[in-house]
């Protein structure tokens, strides 16, 4: 098969552009859904992972980016995050170029990167501009830990750390779910939908 | 006519602003709370200046008539910056103590850089807030498109905003019928995180498979064709702009000429 020719502009195909207001909301209705179920997690860029996954790396971080700039309007509070989201989005999307979601211990590598630039790019946000807390339910741990000497950095990345692990699992095992589901028929009309075709049933 | 129930009328003045401009006056402010931050007073050096400057922001909510509504979007931002407040002032520890009270110590490094952050969050966060709920949703996605963006990346824009109903609309129903199976939606964490899959994987799926038919729907509408657009929504400048523009530049010069001259003296 003929390699895929990437740029920008390929990238934001007709059908690139409808998925990103569903990956938007879907980030939206997630954290909405974990908030409701009283998870401790945010689950918040299930739409950012799966946009990556599908469209690559510069959809995925549009939708990203604009998560976050479209619930900031309700809560300005998430303006603050808007790069952890894009960074997402685009970590998602050159790991899917990169076929990194073909077998299940590429899966487990990737899901590894994904929490570490998560957790790396939250942190720094975290402490500097809300002082450590954010309003969660991780939040109180994180107090507790800084009430018992621990430094706020490390009071931070302990907390947070663990939660964005699982958050992570959760939302790529989701990705995953609904990447099975979507048709071969479908999945061919994305920029890396090619990728999770089986190929024994492509060739016939 | 139909087309003028699309239209918008306001009557209050300040609500009634061009979005830019609206912008432009945010961005001020915003400068405005940085300058005023590093004005240090009495001996702690705390930023104290920037709780007076805070209450530009209600009293500028109160009089675009959008009290009620500032009030109810303001409440998670005052949450958090209540928080910050607290855990910065009783946890970050320093060697002047400020006020003691049993085992609970407030220190004056944590007091400061808690007030520092707390109400520099209540400042930007809660003029967006002002912006926000006196400008609708199509209003800002006009001035978007005639100040220059593309008409797709405002599709995109209004669209997501759009988006966000329905699909939580559907994602409702979902719950309710997978509860209905016997989709268990309480008890421990794991029994909790368990139902968070067969709530949102349908979701995706049917959201993924129905744009296929919003791409036909766009293309069929032309969509996709260069040339002018038409809009069915127009938006007009209300003829206060210069006046507001006016007034917020002269307080920021004020702001900042005020802050050299403490440099200076």
């Amino acid at each position: 098969m003929k390699e895929k020719k990437h740029s920008i502009k390929s990238d934001f195909s007709m059908l690139a552009i409808l998925i990103i207001p569903i990956a938007a909301a879907v980030n939206f209705v997630g954290g909405q859904l974990a908030s409701l179920l009283k998870l401790p997690m945010y689950l918040d860029t299930i739409g950012t992972i799966f946009a990556g996954m599908l469209c690559g790396p510069w959809v995925g971080a549009v939708a990203g980016g604009l998560t976050n700039v479209v619930t900031g309007i309700a809560n300005p509070v998430n303006f603050a995050f808007i790069p952890v989201n894009v960074l997402a989005g685009l970590v998602t999307g050159f790991l899917a170029r990169g076929k990194m979601f073909g077998t299940w211990w590429k899966w487990l590598i990737s899901m590894v990167i994904m929490a570490f630039v998560s957790i790396a790019s939250a942190a720094p946000i975290v402490v500097l501009v809300y002082g450590g807390v954010t309003g969660s339910g991780t939040s109180l741990i994180t107090a507790a830990a800084m009430a018992a000497g621990a430094n706020i950095w490390a009071a931070v990345i302990g907390t947070e750390g663990i939660w964005t692990v699982v958050d992570r699992i959760i939302s790529f095992l989701i990705g995953y779910l609904v990447i099975r589901v979507i048709p071969a028929r479908t999945l061919v009309k994305f920029g890396c939908g090619e990728n999770y075709i089986k190929k024994t049933t492509a060739g016939k | 006519m139909w087309r003028e129930k699309l239209q918008l009328h306001k009557s209050n003045p300040i609500a009634a602003l061009y979005p830019s401009c609206k912008f432009l006056i945010l961005c001020l402010y915003a400068a405005c709370s940085f300058v005023l931050g590093t004005i240090g007073v009495g001996e702690g050096g705390y930023p104290l200046f920037l709780i007076p400057w805070f209450f530009i922001v209600p009293i500028l909510s109160a009089a675009s008539g959008v009290w009620k509504r500032f009030l109810r979007a303001f409440r998670a931002v005052l949450f958090i910056a209540g928080l910050i407040l607290v855990v910065q002032s009783l946890l970050i520890p320093s060697e002047v103590v400020v006020w003691q009270l049993g085992f609970l110590r407030i220190y004056q490094a944590g007091l400061k850089s808690g007030l520092s952050l707390s109400f520099s969050i209540m400042n930007i966060a809660g003029m967006f807030v002002w912006m926000f709920q006196t400008t609708e949703n199509k209003e800002f996605t006009r001035a978007l498109e005639d100040s220059g963006m593309n008409y797709k990346a405002a599709y995109v824009f209004i669209s997501s905003l759009q988006m966000i109903d329905v699909l939580g609309k559907n994602s409702r129903t979902i719950m309710n019928a997978q509860r209905a199976r016997g989709v268990e939606t309480e008890g421990n964490m794991i029994v909790r995180a368990k139902a968070f899959f067969p709530s949102l994987v349908p979701l995706i799926v049917g959201a993924i498979t129905s744009s296929e038919e919003r791409v036909l729907t766009l293309e069929s509408k032309g969509f996709d064709v260069n040339g002018p657009k038409t809009h069915l929504f127009e938006l007009k400048k209300s003829g206060n702009e210069p006046l507001a523009t006016g007034i917020a530049v002269a307080v920021a010069v004020v702001v900042i000429a005020g802050r050299i001259v403490l440099w200076v003296l």
